[in-house]
């Protein structure tokens, strides 16, 4: 039995709640009347994941068959989201893998000859060879790596970019050859929240620099209300122009899947319960996880936490056109992450945890973890925010993971030299991104080492310009002073000074939300 | 390092208080919907019923009896109609605290005390085996669902092997001191197996030890609080009367009872021959009033004349 979300209000009964502030966690006494937003429980999982998937495939959405879109001696291209999603990695076997080997088995059976393999990772880092093994599984790895089949997108690669032509909005559709030639493109999804998926996975994933510009930047992120929700984010809009668009030139088939609550595996699933129901063997873990966290060294915490695989269990997968696919996979997520709330509050209270999608197997920077609070969580709301507009975010992180110059090159110069000069998204695109982008050292590690794109800090920047131009005031309990300034924002030792700090903007007594995730939460603030 | 241990009592302090070591864990109010049913693990306990369970018992109340005089005062009346009866009976009691229990047990005769068994919650008393162990062994509880569901040992079994049992059919500890209503599940046993009813009143177990307290108070004076016990006439369903019949006569036995011992025999008998008695779920009034009148000890009054005294 599944149980719903509901808004917990803090009483004398209630212990103190778990609040997640990067490589550890800390207990809080939150004031009383304070508003807890708890997910719901997982819902039931698939019990025949191949049979799921195979049904899936052979009775699509709006779609014929997949085996009848197959024929020998076509171009077959398969793309599938990167180690983005889900978080943290799932366990072995990655949902991904066993759905690609079955298209990869149907297309077997088809004669089908020309197939390469492509990760959807926009201007995302290229991922390792193992990494890409632990999505599609070794079989794929072995029948497609050696020869170059099974590959990162790369979205600076001139040579294999088709521009595809305008939308009606003057928008730029230019993704990736292979995939834009083929004569069937099947994407691989894992929806693992409900901005994911639809459009966005051919028109971004597999987009170029000069694509995504149009979408990502300061003044369409604001005007996306919210990005949960793809009818009323600017966004998902612009990138279902450019879908639409994508559509009238190849067949794409897109298989969306979903899953459930399992954000931690043993033992830390533990952090996942409602802290009430803990017996004394969980508050004998959380207490030994803290005092072992206390006294680790940092990268010892690093690794205990970034080794952690999920239990994620499929709750459904839905295969076909894109559209009405979405439209399904959406109402799968709904059901599994929203929680209706009654109300905005003036204070929203957000543990930042160790990960977010753009820091797999590397550090949490500043830069990422204000975009996981602010970006992430904060959008993380239908109808409207959590927080009534000119509120406090109040954001746990230390702050204090320094940059990993492998993969985040560019957010070592976007933090020194940007974020010194102005913190404003509406400044620093005009006069800082082209710069970025543009900069043949950082394309250059985008392409051949494990770096993220030249301007993808401006995307992270761009992604909290929503909160930021929301919000009154930020303040991170915990955080680095020197960072939080860096950013704009404040800094305090407990969640009573940042109370008392951020008095002056909402008052001495304010409303408090606390959103209490992972596991994933969406607020549908009525 | 001296930071890392101070951190560590900081955090086991905090733990402490948050989880309420020692004692239950609470639920917020706001999430009493969403508690999960409770598990139905429950321990069997027949063997705490053999001699050598009911030897180390025999010693456990002899202490369990020497706290308990130290903590409360007792009064106790109405025990000779166990000197007109053989057993098994069913003693039907109403339920205001942990104290119901000893207080009824340690009132009865050694011989009756030794052969008589609690109904206790299944979900409450048996849902881990440290409790199932330790209420067996020192009140020789018999787990009862409270949902009905079927259990290992059912009180009809332990009724025909000869033992007595005690039962508040209320089936939860009173919120406000007032009697609440009576579940038939007593009635029901001495209907299947013809067993009589002995039903009891008792009063001040609420304003000693009420719930959300698990060591008796003292009253204003800092002395031991005033329990008071009363033992009524046995009930014996007539012939051809239903459960849902017997259930109700039970109720207005402990409910004169009750009468009784606020105020005298005769008078109580009146009442209830005029069918006055009151009905000791109260009236209808604020919660509070109800609270604050229960938390009021009873007055035994040695020196009042009674009509005779038991």
């Amino acid at each position: 039995m599944t149980r719903p979300g509901f808004v917990l209000e803090v009483d004398d009964r209630t212990p103190p709640l778990l609040v997640h502030e990067g490589l550890g966690f800390r207990l809080e006494e939150f004031p009383q009347g304070t508003r807890v937003i708890y997910p719901p429980e997982s819902l039931p999982t698939v019990p025949d994941v191949e049979g799921a998937i195979r049904e899936s495939l052979e009775n699509p959405v709006d779609s014929e068959p997949l085996r009848e879109l197959m024929f020998p001696g076509m171009r077959l291209t398969i793309a599938f989201d990167d180690l983005s999603l889900p978080l943290p990695s799932m366990k072995a076997p990655d949902i991904r893998g066993r759905i690609i080997e079955q298209v990869l088995t149907i297309a077997a059976e088809k004669g089908v000859d020309d197939v390469e393999i492509v990760a959807a990772l926009a201007l995302h880092r290229r991922m390792t060879d193992a990494e890409m093994r632990h999505i599609v599984g070794e079989r794929v790895f072995r029948s497609f790596a050696p020869s170059g089949k099974l590959y990162n997108h790369d979205a600076e690669d001139r040579a294999n970019l088709e521009h595809m032509g305008q939308t009606e909005k003057g928008e730029d559709v230019e993704i990736n050859k292979r995939a834009a030639t083929s004569d069937l493109l099947v994407y691989v999804n894992v929806n693992l929240v409900a901005m994911d998926g639809g459009h966005k996975s051919v028109g971004i994933g597999l987009a170029s620099y000069k694509s995504i510009k149009h979408h990502h930047n300061a003044k369409t992120m604001v005007h996306s209300r919210s990005f949960m929700d793809h009818k009323h984010s600017e966004m998902h809009s612009s990138a279902w122009r450019m879908g639409r668009l994508i559509g009238e030139h190849v067949k794409v088939f897109q298989i969306e899947t979903t899953l459930d609550n399992e954000v931690f595996g043993k033992p830390y699933d533990t952090l996942l319960k409602r802290e009430w129901e803990w017996s004394l063997r969980d508050q004998a873990t959380v207490l030994g996880l803290r005092r072992g966290l206390a006294v680790a060294p940092q990268k010892m915490r690093h690794k205990m936490f970034h080794d952690l695989r999920s239990n994620y269990g499929l709750t459904g997968i839905t295969a076909g056109a894109v559209e009405p696919v979405h439209e399904l996979t959406v109402q799968r997520v709904h059901q599994q992450q929203r929680v209706k709330v009654e109300g905005q509050s003036d204070v929203m209270v957000m543990g930042v945890p160790f990960l977010g999608p753009y820091n797999v197997n590397s550090t949490m920077n500043p830069i990422l973890a204000a975009c996981m609070g602010l970006g992430y969580y904060f959008n993380s709301y239908l109808r409207q925010p959590v927080v009534r507009e000119g509120g406090v975010a109040i954001l746990y992180h230390p702050l204090d993971e320094g940059f990993n110059t492998l993969t985040h090159p560019s957010y070592v110069d976007f933090y020194e030299e940007v974020l010194a000069d102005t913190t404003d998204p509406a400044l620093i695109g005009p006069k800082f991104e082209e710069q970025f982008a543009t900069d043949p050292w950082y394309v250059h590690l985008y392409r051949t080492s494990n770096a993220y794109h030249g301007v993808h800090p401006f995307y992270m920047w761009y992604w909290i310009a929503h909160a930021l131009d929301h919000l009154g005031d930020v303040i991170w309990v915990g955080g680095n002073p020197r960072a939080a300034a860096r950013m704009g924002f404040r800094s305090a030792s407990t969640l009573r000074d940042a109370l008392e700090m951020a008095s002056s903007t909402v008052g001495p007594s304010p409303s408090i939300t606390y959103l209490r995730n992972p596991p994933h939460l969406l607020a549908d603030v009525r | 390092m001296s930071s890392f241990w101070k951190d560590t009592a900081r955090d086991v302090r905090l733990m402490k208080r948050g989880w309420r070591w020692g004692h239950r864990a609470q639920v917020p109010r706001s999430a009493e919907p969403f508690v999960p049913p409770a598990t139905t693990t429950v321990f069997d306990n027949e063997w705490s019923r053999r001699p050598a369970a009911r030897a180390v018992r025999e010693v456990a109340q002899t202490g369990l009896e020497a706290v308990f005089r130290s903590q409360v005062k007792t009064q106790v009346e109405g025990l000779d109609v166990l000197e007109r009866l053989d057993g098994p009976v069913i003693f039907v009691a109403n339920h205001a605290s942990h104290l119901d229990t000893p207080l009824i047990l340690l009132s009865l005769p050694d011989e009756w005390r030794r052969r008589t068994a609690v109904a206790a919650a299944a979900d409450y008393f048996f849902d881990t085996w440290w409790r199932a162990v330790g209420s067996s062994l020192v009140f020789n509880t018999l787990p009862i669902d409270r949902r009905g569901g079927a259990l290992a040992t059912q009180p009809g079994e332990v009724l025909a092997e000869g033992w007595s049992l005690v039962v508040f059919p209320e089936g939860t500890r009173s919120k406000d001191g007032t009697v609440g209503r009576f579940r038939s599940g007593a009635a029901y046993l001495a209907t299947e197996y013809g067993v009589p009813v002995v039903p009891i009143a008792h009063r001040g177990t609420y304003a000693a030890m009420p719930r959300g307290m698990n060591w008796p108070g003292k009253d204003r004076s800092g002395g031991r609080r005033q329990l008071t016990v009363r033992f009524g006439e046995p009930l014996h369903p007539a012939a051809g009367e239903s459960v849902r019949e017997f259930a109700p006569r039970i109720r207005s036995a402990v409910s004169r009872l009750l009468d009784e011992d606020a105020t005298d025999w005769y008078a109580s008998m009146r009442r209830a021959a005029e069918d006055r008695t009151p009905d000791p779920a109260g009236e209808e009034i604020a919660e509070w009033r109800k609270v604050w009148a229960a938390t009021e000890s009873p007055d035994p009054e040695p020196d009042k004349i009674r009509a005779w005294r038991r």
